[in-house]
């Protein structure tokens, strides 16, 4: 059924069989695009945190994820190689379609799986510029999406889309406008403005790749304006449709990590 | 003490040491180390061993993990932790293992993990009901880090997963005891003595003897409901501090067997997370109570309850409730003049903790309160990440009692600041 879904999908994202497509609708196939590729999938990260001092923070992880539901529910998994003092913790997000988000952390010093709270979506992952929410997606019923133009961007055509939220008081930014490739819908750029307009944040893919024919990010950058604080993640080793179990995303591969994340 | 060390040695570790070095590629083994130093100064005169310090070493720690070749249908790990101590307190240099275990899966549904290793669970933010595996209060109290509050045991832990239930069992050949407080390094009420008292105490306590009916059983069987996990708990063993007086004068003690049967449940509550734990204690040598000379059976439960506030601040709070049960034996067994213990104990704790300088920083406000004991803990504690490798620690650990025999009144003068630096790699 989803592979008939993703055909289906891939088959309207031909430019000339494209129809004009609404704002909401674009936004859907974006968040399908970049979040939901495949039935599942596994990338080693590479973050680089720079502060507004020059210091370099480096962390390595491997992602694990598993769509329970196309556009909907997932499962991610975490696994931190570097720094040293972070080896071997786990971080496991259920992402739910409503409500909040169940997470745990696995602290291998202690040999204890923690509960922690999700409500703030908007708090930083890893200390870097992303969020929980940049890493696991928001919700695109969370925001209204307006079509404001097309344009090129680095010589991709791209739609400009202002996403305001419908709860202001759920996050930081007043709007983001969002630049998403008209062929593939991967979001190649995000501008963050705050209450008084200013723009405070930028996320722009900088690579692309097509990996197992799925259109992937594999190189991005971060920018917080306020704090001076850059970020890039860098992907390697992304495979998709490696038939990853569910049960994968349970108690017992926090304590033992499943083979697919041992280097 | 050296003929258990030895056993030991070659129960668990010589296996897991030889099939590390199994003939293999060496880029499979990984290895990190840190070197840390810390001290921590009182802040009040004792008759403890060291007057103006209860805590300043330095310590250096190598883990590392390793599949063995040989046992990868077995999906094998081997996993070792080992340190060396330099104790300033103490003036000893100690190696110590606090890792070392191999880890398989012999079916699908099972996972073993043999060997020494910590072992933890249940719901409680440093409270612990249904976890009885063994913990180290003297690091807590004097400024180590978090880590080294749980002792690593020498176990056998078998997991079998099913959908229903999963179900952990864990096998303790050898009663390992909590670090206990002996006056050396911390004073604390004696109640053999019937005051506070430091280095001039001189406890002995006794262990069980190895044999197979000293054999501990932890168990735990979980599951998920939804959002929320569940879990029921089994232990056979005995009490982690010796709370069995065996001669008071020559202050013998020993550990009372214990039987102790608990549930918990935590998941999503109002925008946090919510946790609820109970467990029963089934004092098997004082079931009556009326035995002065040993704990009383009792029934703990424990709520709590933590939420983001947005902006890197988590809050959370804890009430615990400790009932001794029968109480009125224990109250007619108490000697003239002995202070009583109150029948039900109510703890309180409060967490805040806030990250800061993209989460470089991290503040901690820890405090446990004691409405029934009238005392109070307070852990403060900053640490800040400088680089990736180095992280420096400050904090303070303060005693507050009115009362010189509380659970933490009786440590009112082991206050200390202590600052730690910790270079990894």
């Amino acid at each position: 059924m989803k592979k008939i879904l993703a055909l289906f999908i891939l088959t309207l994202s031909i430019p000339s069989l494209a129809f004009a497509l609404t704002a909401d609708e674009i936004v859907e196939r974006s968040n399908r695009a970049y979040y939901y590729a495949g039935d599942d999938g596994t990338a080693n990260l590479k973050m680089t945190i720079t502060d507004s001092r020059s210091r370099v923070r480096l962390r390595e992880m491997t992602l694990l994820r598993k769509d329970i539901e196309e556009g909907g529910r997932q499962k991610f998994y975490v696994y931190f190689k570097e720094p040293s003092d972070v080896r071997r913790m786990v971080f496991m997000v259920w992402k739910q379609a409503e409500g909040d988000d169940d997470r745990w952390l696995y602290l291998p010093a202690i040999d204890l799986v923690k509960r922690i709270a999700s409500s703030d979506k908007r708090s930083s992952f890893a200390g870097g510029v992303f969020t929980y929410e940049d890493v696991s997606g928001r919700r695109t019923t969370d925001d209204t999406h307006e079509l404001i133009g097309e344009e090129e961007l680095k010589g991709r055509p791209v739609y400009v889309i202002k996403n305001t939220p419908k709860d202001a008081g759920q996050v930081e930014f007043a709007h983001y406008i969002a630049r998403i490739d008209k062929e593939n819908y991967l979001p190649l750029k995000g501008e963050y403005y705050n209450n008084s307009g200013k723009l405070y944040r930028t996320i722009e893919v900088l690579e692309t790749a097509v990996v197992d024919g799925f259109p992937t990010p594999v190189k991005a950058h971060a920018e917080d304006l306020e704090k001076g604080l850059t970020t890039t993640v860098e992907f390697s080793g992304v495979r998709y449709n490696i038939g990853l179990g569910e049960s994968i995303f349970m108690e017992r591969y926090l304590r033992k990590p499943p083979k697919e994340v041992k280097e | 003490m050296e003929g258990t060390a030895l056993k030991k040695a070659l129960l668990f570790v010589l296996p897991a040491f030889l099939i590390s070095f199994w003939p293999a590629d060496a880029r499979a083994l990984t290895l990190n180390y840190f070197a840390e130093g810390a001290a921590g100064l009182r802040t009040n005169d004792d008759t403890t061993r060291k007057d103006g310090y209860n805590l300043l070493e330095g310590r250096v720690q190598v883990k590392g993990s390793h599949s063995p070749e040989a046992l990868e249908e077995w999906s094998a790990e081997v996993t070792g932790k080992a340190e060396l101590l330099a104790d300033g307190y103490d003036e000893s240099l100690r190696f110590i293992l606090r890792e070392g275990a191999l880890s398989f899966t012999p079916v699908d549904a099972v996972d073993i993990k043999a060997g020494r290793q910590v072992l933890t669970w249940g719901t409680g933010d440093y409270l612990f009901i249904n976890d009885l595996f063994p913990k180290d209060y003297i690091s807590f109290f004097t400024g180590r880090d978090d880590e080294y509050l749980k002792v690593p045991s020498d176990a056998l832990r078998v997991s079998v997963f099913a959908p229903a239930a999963s179900l952990d069992i864990a096998i303790m050949p050898v009663m390992e005891p909590n670090r206990s407080v002996t006056g050396t390094r911390l004073s604390f009420y004696d109640g053999t003595r019937g005051e506070i008292t430091g280095d001039e105490a001189n406890r002995d306590f006794e262990k069980p003897a190895e044999t197979i009916e000293n054999i501990e059983l932890a168990m735990r069987a979980y599951r998920t409901f939804g959002s929320f996990e569940g879990a029921l708990y089994y232990f056979r063993g005995f009490y982690n501090e010796p709370r069995g007086i065996t001669d008071a004068a020559a202050e013998r003690f020993f550990y009372p067997r214990l039987s102790a049967y608990g549930l918990s449940l935590r998941g999503p509550v109002l925008g946090g997370i919510g946790n609820f734990e109970a467990g029963w204690y089934d004092s098997e040598q004082d079931r009556s109570g009326r035995d002065a000379l040993v704990e009383n059976s009792s029934i703990k439960y424990l709520a709590g309850y933590s939420r983001d506030l947005g902006g890197d601040l988590t809050i959370g709070g804890q009430y615990l409730v400790e009932q001794m049960l029968n109480y009125d034996s224990y109250t007619a067994s108490l000697g003239a003049g002995e202070p009583a213990r109150d029948e039900l104990r109510h703890l309180v704790t409060l967490r805040v903790m806030k990250l800061m300088k993209a989460q470089t920083v991290e503040a901690v406000f820890f405090a446990f309160f004691s409405p029934s004991d009238r005392d109070a803990y307070l852990r403060p504690s900053v640490g800040y990440k400088i680089t990736d490798n180095l992280k420096a620690t400050v904090g303070a650990n303060i005693f507050i009692g009115t009362e010189a025999h509380t659970e933490f009144g009786q440590f009112e003068r082991n206050d200390n600041v202590y600052a730690r630096l910790r270079y990894s790699f």
